[in-house]
């Protein structure tokens, strides 16, 4: 069963840019679907829509049955936290613990007065130390945030994540920051997470061979338009044709499984487009 | 000529559609009346401030030389008139002056109206150096900046600022109580010595063994008379005092009592008069009965104390009255301050969120609170606290809590300002990811903004409190307590030895405040 469903979905920013034009395809349970694409061609907004960070200007989008294109306040904070998030830059609160920055997961279960008093109950916390256990960071838990290396902090935001109890977990270019061997660490604990716990995934990646090594499933997005779907098969023999439709005339391979983010020309812009 | 012709027509080809082509010279001509030239060619803004400008140049100069008018008719010139008339003279000059310069923009804004015709329009650099020539001469004088009248006065500062500078001298912050021994002779006086006389001999009061006395000779007699306008008056009475068992070698002062009027020491070439025991405590001494007044009702001669007193200062030393209210009043400014400082931060905390765009961007009606709270910060921001200060003693009387009213008032504002600028400042990633959670406004608030916020409202706190401490003095001055209120007394009373002690306890205060807000700074960011 399709645990996402994306119809016909558009997204044009107030200042004209057009995001997002008819984007469909479906996720199915226990997925590893990865979404390529250059700068600018539409995969954060495509991922901020799913948890509505971004709201679409038109389509749907199907989790689990209910279309979130169409819920507000309440319904949509309960489907939130069923959908994790992890970004390039991380995003922890670098100022707070790393204790605090995981149990901030948990937000979504827990009585909003209680943050007043910054009163955790000791479930959570215990939750939160199993959550760094797993990442493997248990005695950082009193360190500030921002004192951690980039892939601690990356694994803390995975922490973070699981804290929800999510069954989908965004990765919004989780490894794009930091170096390739711990690029393979991170995208190690959610391929982990995908396959041990049946939690589907959809990552937004730039290296080819990071994307052939996890991808179950690939879409390529240009200039916000679907022009590529392949299976996992499909990718590890992709063709330069196809190659150059998602990344533009331009692009060169380098070599067989080069990085694909190197050839890019605008590629370090952020992806807050 | 041929040139110039061949210039003028050829400009006219070449300008633009949206020019208007007027005959150069008509340019020139309109000019006269300034910056209309200017005006006619499109030039509309160079038109309206050369006409502003040189207008206005020439009617300041006209009303500073009126003033000089007014003032001779009120003070006909027959009387010397040092002082005032320098003035005068000065406005004469700085007037014509002025009015020179400006003479030489308007030559050019004619020489301008004509190459705006011409549609060859030069930077005017000309015109900006004379206008500005002009416009620094009449404001020189309309501000009265005398830099001779400062030169030659600054003798003037000097001791005051010394003492402003260096209150602490062991005379005048000290004092000590003082013992004082006295010996008392009366005197009857009257108007005249015969009806004075008349009713003695006086008697004397009782001594007792060892203590001091006086005898004196004559004891009755009339007061010295009012001085006359050519400097002369009817001498008083002399009379000899001679004094008995008084403390050696220490000077005893004349002080003399009236019924009449209070007691007073008479001087003689404003000296008070003195004298010196000797080694037995002994002395003798002569003076005239100064003038005093003798009431018109009374009848019969006044009774007049004589005495002469010898003081000592014993015990320790304690500092004088002005140091102890310099010191309340510094209290006072500080907990006026913290005081405003608390109110302004509890309340700016909750204004700052609302006036947070990044916060308040969400939908139509929470960007209008925005906006509504941004505007009212703003307008009471604006407004001096010195302003608000005599708001508030309006409404609740002088004395600190008008000051803390009007700097709670300005704090609010300020701080919201610098706290709600810190809040569109702080990193947006956090505030996304704690959403993302499926957390609600509040407790994204809590978890992904405060964090963020607090070392940069820590740090505007703390500056704030120091800028308050700053500003309560000032508003002590209008009546909103503190040691302001001393210290404009201690002005206008010309008392620097007390506006020393207070400023130096206004910036012995403020210095540690500075350094400990810097540190704490330090911790916090």
């Amino acid at each position: 069963m399709a645990i996402l469903k994306v119809e016909n979905l558009y997204k044009v920013y107030e200042d004209g840019t057009q995001a997002l034009k008819d984007v469909s395809f479906e996720v199915e349970e226990g997925e590893f679907l990865v979404v390529i694409g250059l700068s600018g061609s539409g995969k954060s907004t495509l991922l901020r829509c799913i948890n509505r960070l971004v709201t679409p200007t038109s389509g749907h989008i199907w989790f689990n049955g209910v279309d979130i294109t169409r819920i507000h306040g309440k319904r949509l904070r309960e489907t939130r936290r069923e959908i994790a998030m992890i970004f390039q830059q991380f995003n922890l609160v670098k100022r707070s613990k790393v204790i605090t920055n995981v149990i901030s997961g948990r937000l979504g279960y827990m009585n909003p007065l209680w943050s007043l008093t910054g009163y955790v109950p000791p479930k959570v916390r215990e939750d939160a130390m199993q959550a760094l256990r797993q990442v493997g960071m248990p005695e950082k838990y009193n360190n500030r945030a921002d004192a951690l290396s980039g892939g601690q902090q990356q694994r803390v935001g995975i922490a973070r994540a699981l804290m929800q109890n999510p069954k989908l977990i965004l990765a919004d270019e989780p490894v794009a920051s930091l170096d390739p061997v711990l690029a393979h660490s991170i995208l190690d604990y959610l391929e982990k997470l995908n396959k041990e716990r049946g939690l589907t995934v959809i990552c937004s990646l730039h290296y080819l061979d990071l994307v052939q090594r996890y991808a179950t499933r690939v879409i390529g997005l240009r200039q916000g338009e679907v022009v590529y779907r392949g299976s996992r098969e499909d990718i590890q023999r992709i063709t330069d044709k196809e190659f150059r439709q998602i990344y533009g005339e331009e692009a060169q391979r380098l070599g067989g499984g080069g990085i694909l983010g190197e050839v890019s020309t605008i590629e370090g812009a952020t992806t807050h487009e | 000529m041929n040139e110039l012709e061949q210039k003028s027509s050829s400009s006219n080809q070449q300008s633009s559609p949206t020019q208007v082509i007027i005959p150069p010279l008509a340019g020139g001509v309109l000019s006269i009346i300034p910056g209309l030239g200017q005006l006619v060619t499109r030039h509309i803004w160079r038109g309206i401030l050369i006409s502003f400008l040189i207008i206005s140049i020439y009617g300041l100069s006209l009303w500073r030389l009126d003033e000089t008018d007014v003032a001779f008719e009120l003070f006909p010139p027959s009387i010397e008139l040092t002082d005032l008339s320098r003035p005068q003279e000065e406005a004469v000059t700085y007037a014509l002056l002025a009015m020179f310069f400006a003479t030489i923009a308007y030559i050019w804004n004619i020489y301008d109206g004509y190459a705006c015709a011409r549609g060859k329009s030069s930077p005017p650099r000309l015109g900006i150096v004379f206008i500005l020539l002009g416009t620094l001469t009449i404001g020189g004088h309309i501000t009265e900046i005398n830099l001779g009248k400062a030169i030659r006065e600054i003798d003037d500062i000097g001791p005051r600022l010394s003492q402003i500078l260096w209150p602490w001298n062991p005379d005048k912050i000290l004092e000590y109580d003082l013992e004082t021994t006295e010996g008392v002779a009366y005197f009857l006086a009257s108007d005249s010595a015969s009806v004075a006389c008349a009713f003695g001999p006086v008697e004397q009061p009782t001594v007792e063994e060892g203590e001091p006395y006086l005898v004196i000779e004559p004891d009755c007699g009339q007061p010295s008379g009012q001085f006359t306008p050519s400097g002369m008056r009817a001498e008083g009475t002399k009379i000899k005092v001679q004094g008995f068992n008084f403390i050696p070698n220490e000077p005893a002062e004349l002080v003399v009592k009236p019924e009449s009027v209070p007691a007073f020491r008479p001087r003689v070439n404003a000296e008070v008069i003195t004298a010196i025991p000797d080694e037995n405590g002994n002395f003798e001494l002569e003076f005239n009965m100064p003038n005093f007044t003798i009431p018109a009702e009374a009848v019969g001669p006044v009774q007049v104390e004589i005495i002469m007193r010898q003081s000592q200062k014993v015990g320790a030393p304690y500092l004088v009255e002005e140091f102890w209210l310099a010191l309340e009043g510094i209290v006072v400014t500080l907990f006026l301050a913290l005081m405003a400082t608390a109110a302004g931060l509890v309340l700016a905390v909750p204004m700052s969120f609302l006036a947070a765009r990044n916060l308040m961007s969400t939908n139509a009606i929470t960007y209008s609170i925005y906006y509504v709270v941004r505007l009212v910060m703003n307008v009471v921001r604006s407004i001096e606290p010195i302003i608000w200060a005599l708001i508030a003693i309006i409404w609740v009387g002088p004395g600190p809590f008008a000051g803390v009213i009007a700097l709670t008032v300005h704090t609010i504002a300020a701080l919201g300002k610098l706290y709600s600028e810190s809040i569109e400042n702080i990193d947006n990633g956090p505030i996304e990811a704690i959403q993302a959670t499926g957390a609600n406004r509040l407790q994204t608030i809590i978890y992904a903004v405060v964090p963020q916020v607090i070392p940069p409202f820590v740090s505007f706190t703390i500056y704030r409190w120091d800028i308050n401490v700053r500003m309560s003095t000032i508003i002590g001055a209008v009546g909103g307590g503190g040691i302001g209120v001393v210290l404009i007394q201690w002005i206008r009373l010309a008392d620097y030895d007390s506006v020393g002690i207070a400023v130096w306890m206004i910036a012995i205060v403020v210095t540690i405040l500075d350094y400990a807000s810097s540190r704490i700074r330090e911790a916090y960011v």
